[in-house]
Protein backbone atom coordinates (compact mmCIF):
# COMPACT_ATOMS: atom_id res chain seq x y z
CA UNK A 1 0.00 0.00 0.00
CA UNK A 2 1.33 3.54 -0.79
CA UNK A 3 1.86 5.67 1.99
CA UNK A 4 1.48 8.94 0.36
CA UNK A 5 2.97 12.62 1.88
CA UNK A 6 -0.07 13.98 2.50
CA UNK A 7 0.22 18.10 4.52
CA UNK A 8 -3.06 16.59 6.54
CA UNK A 9 -1.97 13.32 7.69
CA UNK A 10 -3.78 13.14 11.01
CA UNK A 11 -7.43 14.07 9.09
CA UNK A 12 -6.20 11.40 6.45
CA UNK A 13 -8.38 8.41 6.56
CA UNK A 14 -5.99 6.33 5.01
CA UNK A 15 -3.46 6.74 7.71
CA UNK A 16 -5.40 7.86 10.53
CA UNK A 17 -6.36 4.46 12.53
CA UNK A 18 -9.76 3.46 12.61
CA UNK A 19 -13.03 2.12 10.36
CA UNK A 20 -12.98 3.02 6.59
CA UNK A 21 -16.13 5.88 6.81
CA UNK A 22 -18.53 6.90 4.03
CA UNK A 23 -17.28 10.44 3.29
CA UNK A 24 -20.99 11.59 4.18
CA UNK A 25 -19.26 11.23 8.10
CA UNK A 26 -16.07 13.08 7.23
CA UNK A 27 -15.56 16.31 8.60
CA UNK A 28 -15.10 17.61 5.51
CA UNK A 29 -18.36 16.37 3.80
CA UNK A 30 -20.63 18.49 5.65
CA UNK A 31 -22.41 21.22 3.61
CA UNK A 32 -19.58 23.01 2.78
CA UNK A 33 -20.54 24.12 -1.11
CA UNK A 34 -17.07 23.42 -2.37
CA UNK A 35 -16.19 20.28 -4.30
CA UNK A 36 -16.25 17.44 -1.60
CA UNK A 37 -13.65 15.05 -1.76
CA UNK A 38 -15.31 11.72 -1.67
CA UNK A 39 -12.51 9.40 -2.23
CA UNK A 40 -11.15 7.52 0.39
CA UNK A 41 -7.38 8.61 -0.73
CA UNK A 42 -5.32 11.25 0.51
CA UNK A 43 -6.24 14.62 0.51
CA UNK A 44 -3.64 15.93 -1.77
CA UNK A 45 -4.83 12.75 -4.21
CA UNK A 46 -8.95 13.29 -3.56
CA UNK A 47 -11.08 13.54 -6.66
CA UNK A 48 -14.23 15.06 -6.29
CA UNK A 49 -17.04 12.41 -7.31
CA UNK A 50 -20.47 14.42 -5.79
CA UNK A 51 -23.43 14.23 -8.10
CA UNK A 52 -21.93 12.08 -10.99
CA UNK A 53 -22.51 9.10 -12.63
CA UNK A 54 -20.70 6.08 -11.37
CA UNK A 55 -19.69 4.93 -14.67
CA UNK A 56 -17.49 8.33 -14.47
CA UNK A 57 -16.64 8.31 -10.86
CA UNK A 58 -15.41 4.65 -11.99
CA UNK A 59 -12.86 6.44 -15.25
CA UNK A 60 -11.79 8.94 -11.93
CA UNK A 61 -11.14 6.68 -9.54
CA UNK A 62 -9.08 4.88 -12.10
CA UNK A 63 -6.85 8.31 -13.00
CA UNK A 64 -4.35 7.39 -9.70
CA UNK A 65 -2.80 3.79 -11.02
CA UNK A 66 -0.39 3.98 -7.58
CA UNK A 67 -3.34 3.23 -5.56
CA UNK A 68 -5.01 0.79 -7.28
CA UNK A 69 -2.62 -1.90 -9.21
CA UNK A 70 -3.39 -5.61 -9.02
CA UNK A 71 0.17 -7.37 -8.22
CA UNK A 72 2.01 -7.18 -11.68
CA UNK A 73 3.14 -10.79 -11.10
CA UNK A 74 -0.22 -12.57 -10.85
CA UNK A 75 -1.58 -10.64 -13.58
CA UNK A 76 1.29 -11.68 -15.78
CA UNK A 77 0.93 -15.30 -15.05
CA UNK A 78 -3.22 -15.34 -15.75
CA UNK A 79 -2.42 -13.97 -18.90
CA UNK A 80 0.42 -16.41 -19.72
CA UNK A 81 -1.89 -19.50 -19.01
CA UNK A 82 -4.82 -18.36 -20.87
CA UNK A 83 -2.78 -18.09 -23.71
CA UNK A 84 -0.79 -20.93 -25.83
CA UNK A 85 2.51 -21.67 -25.10
CA UNK A 86 5.13 -19.50 -27.18
CA UNK A 87 3.42 -16.62 -26.94
CA UNK A 88 4.42 -13.37 -25.54
CA UNK A 89 3.04 -10.19 -24.12
CA UNK A 90 4.67 -6.54 -24.63
CA UNK A 91 5.29 -4.85 -21.24
CA UNK A 92 2.96 -2.05 -22.21
CA UNK A 93 -0.06 -4.33 -23.31
CA UNK A 94 0.65 -6.09 -20.26
CA UNK A 95 0.21 -2.73 -18.35
CA UNK A 96 -2.77 -2.07 -19.92
CA UNK A 97 -4.57 -5.19 -19.10
CA UNK A 98 -3.70 -4.81 -15.40
CA UNK A 99 -4.89 -1.47 -15.24
CA UNK A 100 -8.46 -2.64 -17.26
CA UNK A 101 -8.46 -5.31 -14.53
CA UNK A 102 -8.03 -2.74 -11.76
CA UNK A 103 -11.22 -0.51 -13.57
CA UNK A 104 -12.83 -3.96 -13.92
CA UNK A 105 -13.29 -4.33 -9.76
CA UNK A 106 -14.09 -0.43 -9.35
CA UNK A 107 -16.81 -0.76 -12.04
CA UNK A 108 -18.19 -4.18 -10.76
CA UNK A 109 -18.04 -3.54 -7.22
CA UNK A 110 -19.69 -0.51 -8.32
CA UNK A 111 -22.40 -2.30 -10.01
CA UNK A 112 -22.97 -4.89 -7.28
CA UNK A 113 -23.05 -2.31 -4.77
CA UNK A 114 -26.10 -0.55 -6.87
CA UNK A 115 -27.75 -4.43 -6.18
CA UNK A 116 -27.10 -4.50 -2.47
CA UNK A 117 -28.34 -0.76 -2.17
CA UNK A 118 -31.50 -1.52 -4.06
CA UNK A 119 -32.17 -4.10 -1.87
CA UNK A 120 -31.53 -1.63 1.34
CA UNK A 121 -28.73 -3.55 2.13
CA UNK A 122 -24.97 -2.17 3.39
CA UNK A 123 -22.90 -5.08 2.90
CA UNK A 124 -21.66 -6.34 -0.48
CA UNK A 125 -23.31 -10.30 -1.02
CA UNK A 126 -21.51 -12.50 -3.93
CA UNK A 127 -25.35 -12.55 -5.47
CA UNK A 128 -25.13 -9.09 -5.60
CA UNK A 129 -21.62 -9.34 -7.51
CA UNK A 130 -23.51 -12.42 -10.22
CA UNK A 131 -26.45 -9.47 -10.58
CA UNK A 132 -23.77 -7.16 -11.70
CA UNK A 133 -21.98 -9.47 -14.37
CA UNK A 134 -25.66 -10.03 -15.88
CA UNK A 135 -25.75 -6.06 -15.82
CA UNK A 136 -22.56 -5.28 -16.70
CA UNK A 137 -23.42 -7.88 -19.81
CA UNK A 138 -20.88 -10.45 -18.62
CA UNK A 139 -22.95 -13.33 -18.44
CA UNK A 140 -20.63 -15.96 -19.88
CA UNK A 141 -18.89 -15.25 -16.14
CA UNK A 142 -22.13 -16.44 -13.88
CA UNK A 143 -21.62 -20.17 -14.18
CA UNK A 144 -17.91 -20.21 -13.72
CA UNK A 145 -18.12 -17.83 -11.24
CA UNK A 146 -21.15 -19.80 -9.43
CA UNK A 147 -18.71 -22.83 -9.65
CA UNK A 148 -16.04 -20.92 -8.19
CA UNK A 149 -18.38 -20.04 -5.44
CA UNK A 150 -19.24 -23.34 -4.05
CA UNK A 151 -15.82 -24.38 -4.00
CA UNK A 152 -14.73 -21.62 -2.10
CA UNK A 153 -17.92 -21.58 0.36
CA UNK A 154 -16.81 -25.57 0.80
CA UNK A 155 -12.93 -24.23 1.44
CA UNK A 156 -14.17 -21.92 4.09
CA UNK A 157 -16.40 -24.52 5.56
CA UNK A 158 -13.66 -27.19 6.01
CA UNK A 159 -11.31 -24.31 7.11
CA UNK A 160 -13.64 -23.56 9.89
CA UNK A 161 -14.33 -26.96 10.97
CA UNK A 162 -10.72 -27.53 11.01
CA UNK A 163 -9.91 -25.00 13.39
CA UNK A 164 -13.01 -25.65 15.23
CA UNK A 165 -11.96 -29.13 15.90
CA UNK A 166 -8.63 -28.02 17.07
CA UNK A 167 -10.50 -25.89 19.54
CA UNK A 168 -12.62 -28.50 21.13
CA UNK A 169 -9.71 -31.67 21.29
CA UNK A 170 -6.40 -30.22 22.90
CA UNK A 171 -6.31 -33.52 25.54
CA UNK A 172 -3.64 -35.68 24.50
CA UNK A 173 -5.13 -38.57 24.27
CA UNK A 174 -7.38 -37.38 21.21
CA UNK A 175 -4.31 -35.49 19.74
CA UNK A 176 -3.77 -38.55 17.48
CA UNK A 177 -7.41 -38.50 16.22
CA UNK A 178 -6.83 -35.00 15.51
CA UNK A 179 -4.22 -35.70 13.36
CA UNK A 180 -5.80 -38.09 11.26
CA UNK A 181 -9.02 -35.02 10.71
CA UNK A 182 -6.34 -32.51 10.15
CA UNK A 183 -4.73 -34.23 7.64
CA UNK A 184 -7.84 -34.82 6.05
CA UNK A 185 -9.10 -31.23 6.21
CA UNK A 186 -5.97 -30.17 5.12
CA UNK A 187 -5.93 -32.14 1.82
CA UNK A 188 -9.07 -30.54 0.46
CA UNK A 189 -8.68 -26.83 1.51
CA UNK A 190 -4.74 -26.81 1.12
CA UNK A 191 -6.27 -26.89 -2.81
CA UNK A 192 -7.73 -23.75 -2.81
CA UNK A 193 -5.07 -21.80 -0.56
CA UNK A 194 -4.38 -18.07 -2.67
CA UNK A 195 -1.58 -15.54 -2.38
CA UNK A 196 2.24 -15.01 -2.49
CA UNK A 197 3.92 -18.30 -2.05
CA UNK A 198 2.01 -19.65 -4.79
CA UNK A 199 4.41 -21.40 -6.23
CA UNK A 200 5.88 -22.96 -3.66
CA UNK A 201 2.05 -24.49 -2.44
CA UNK A 202 1.49 -25.32 -6.22
CA UNK A 203 4.57 -27.91 -5.93
CA UNK A 204 3.48 -29.48 -2.73
CA UNK A 205 -0.14 -29.60 -4.01
CA UNK A 206 0.93 -31.20 -7.42
CA UNK A 207 2.85 -33.98 -5.34
CA UNK A 208 -0.10 -34.75 -3.31
CA UNK A 209 -2.57 -35.30 -6.18
CA UNK A 210 -0.57 -37.05 -7.60
CA UNK A 211 -0.16 -39.67 -4.59
CA UNK B 1 -7.00 -33.17 -18.50
CA UNK B 2 -4.12 -33.05 -20.15
CA UNK B 3 -4.60 -30.83 -23.02
CA UNK B 4 -4.44 -27.76 -20.12
CA UNK B 5 -0.79 -28.49 -20.07
CA UNK B 6 -0.13 -28.46 -23.64
CA UNK B 7 -1.96 -25.25 -23.83
CA UNK B 8 -4.23 -26.98 -26.84
CA UNK B 9 -7.13 -26.01 -24.85
CA UNK B 10 -6.34 -21.61 -25.17
CA UNK B 11 -9.66 -21.83 -27.63
CA UNK B 12 -11.58 -23.44 -25.55
CA UNK B 13 -14.35 -22.11 -24.00
CA UNK B 14 -13.89 -20.31 -20.55
CA UNK B 15 -16.56 -22.29 -19.00
CA UNK B 16 -14.72 -25.23 -19.31
CA UNK B 17 -11.30 -24.57 -18.47
CA UNK B 18 -12.43 -22.40 -15.42
CA UNK B 19 -14.94 -25.67 -14.47
CA UNK B 20 -11.58 -28.08 -14.44
CA UNK B 21 -10.09 -25.37 -11.98
CA UNK B 22 -12.64 -25.59 -9.89
CA UNK B 23 -12.79 -29.18 -10.05
CA UNK B 24 -9.38 -29.74 -9.63
CA UNK B 25 -9.36 -30.16 -5.47
CA UNK B 26 -10.54 -33.46 -5.97
CA UNK B 27 -7.72 -36.08 -5.99
CA UNK B 28 -7.07 -37.76 -9.19
CA UNK B 29 -8.11 -35.09 -11.61
CA UNK B 30 -5.78 -32.73 -13.09
CA UNK B 31 -3.27 -31.00 -10.99
CA UNK B 32 -2.45 -27.87 -12.87
CA UNK B 33 -4.56 -24.73 -12.10
CA UNK B 34 -6.35 -25.55 -8.78
CA UNK B 35 -5.67 -23.13 -7.36
CA UNK B 36 -9.40 -21.34 -6.85
CA UNK B 37 -8.15 -17.52 -6.70
CA UNK B 38 -4.68 -16.29 -7.72
CA UNK B 39 -5.26 -12.43 -7.16
CA UNK B 40 -5.00 -11.63 -3.31
CA UNK B 41 -7.65 -10.91 -1.51
CA UNK B 42 -6.30 -8.25 0.47
CA UNK B 43 -5.91 -6.08 -2.84
CA UNK B 44 -9.26 -6.66 -4.05
CA UNK B 45 -10.51 -5.51 -1.17
CA UNK B 46 -8.47 -2.65 -0.58
CA UNK B 47 -9.95 -1.71 -4.45
CA UNK B 48 -13.41 -2.28 -3.49
CA UNK B 49 -12.83 0.52 -0.32
CA UNK B 50 -11.98 2.79 -3.09
CA UNK B 51 -15.67 3.74 -3.61
CA UNK B 52 -17.15 5.92 -1.14
CA UNK B 53 -20.48 4.18 -1.65
CA UNK B 54 -18.94 0.53 -0.73
CA UNK B 55 -19.47 0.29 3.10
CA UNK B 56 -18.94 -3.57 3.81
CA UNK B 57 -18.22 -6.78 1.29
CA UNK B 58 -18.42 -10.16 2.45
CA UNK B 59 -15.87 -12.39 2.38
CA UNK B 60 -17.46 -14.17 -0.75
CA UNK B 61 -18.39 -10.87 -2.61
CA UNK B 62 -14.83 -10.04 -2.97
CA UNK B 63 -14.02 -13.39 -3.73
CA UNK B 64 -16.98 -13.45 -6.70
CA UNK B 65 -14.89 -9.80 -7.45
CA UNK B 66 -11.70 -11.27 -7.85
CA UNK B 67 -12.87 -14.35 -9.73
CA UNK B 68 -14.50 -12.23 -12.44
CA UNK B 69 -11.87 -10.32 -12.30
CA UNK B 70 -9.37 -12.84 -13.31
CA UNK B 71 -11.87 -14.35 -15.80
CA UNK B 72 -11.91 -11.12 -17.35
CA UNK B 73 -8.40 -10.69 -17.60
CA UNK B 74 -8.59 -14.31 -19.46
CA UNK B 75 -10.98 -13.28 -22.09
CA UNK B 76 -9.05 -9.95 -22.39
CA UNK B 77 -6.13 -11.46 -22.70
CA UNK B 78 -7.25 -13.85 -25.78
CA UNK B 79 -9.28 -11.19 -27.17
CA UNK B 80 -5.61 -9.19 -27.55
CA UNK B 81 -4.38 -12.53 -28.97
CA UNK B 82 -6.69 -12.67 -31.81
CA UNK B 83 -5.91 -9.30 -32.30
CA UNK B 84 -2.23 -9.91 -32.70
CA UNK B 85 -2.88 -13.07 -34.77
CA UNK B 86 -4.68 -10.93 -37.22
CA UNK B 87 -1.26 -8.75 -37.28
CA UNK B 88 0.69 -12.09 -37.73
CA UNK B 89 1.96 -11.19 -34.68
CA UNK B 90 3.48 -13.63 -31.91
CA UNK B 91 3.54 -11.24 -29.79
CA UNK B 92 0.57 -9.15 -28.30
CA UNK B 93 1.50 -5.77 -28.19
CA UNK B 94 -0.46 -2.57 -26.58
CA UNK B 95 -2.58 -1.84 -29.59
CA UNK B 96 -3.70 -5.90 -29.61
CA UNK B 97 -5.63 -4.29 -26.57
CA UNK B 98 -7.32 -1.61 -27.77
CA UNK B 99 -8.40 -3.76 -30.46
CA UNK B 100 -10.11 -5.83 -28.39
CA UNK B 101 -11.48 -2.60 -25.81
CA UNK B 102 -13.20 -1.53 -29.26
CA UNK B 103 -14.46 -4.52 -30.81
CA UNK B 104 -16.11 -5.94 -27.86
CA UNK B 105 -19.35 -3.92 -26.31
CA UNK B 106 -18.74 -5.42 -22.85
CA UNK B 107 -15.68 -3.63 -22.94
CA UNK B 108 -17.10 -0.32 -23.47
CA UNK B 109 -16.60 0.94 -19.41
CA UNK B 110 -13.03 0.58 -20.16
CA UNK B 111 -12.80 3.42 -23.35
CA UNK B 112 -10.67 6.94 -21.65
CA UNK B 113 -9.14 4.64 -18.57
CA UNK B 114 -6.49 2.93 -20.24
CA UNK B 115 -4.30 5.77 -20.73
Amino acid sequence: MVRSVCPSVSQCPRTRPGAWQSPANTPTAQGTGSPIPALRLPHCQRVSTEGVPHCQRVKKMAERPEDLNLPNAVITRIIKEALPDGVNVSKEARSAISRAASVFVLYATSCANNFAMKSKRKTLSASDVLAAMEEMEFDRFITPLKDALEAYKREQKGKKEASEQKKKDKKPESEEHDKNKEDENEDDTEGVKMVDDDQKETENEEEEVEN
Amino acid sequence: MEEMESGATAAAEPGQSLQLEAEAERPGSAPLQHKLLRLPLSRIKGLMKADPDVSLASQEAVFAIGKATELFVEVIAKDAYTSALQGKRKTIQRKDVDNAVDATDEFAFLEGTLD
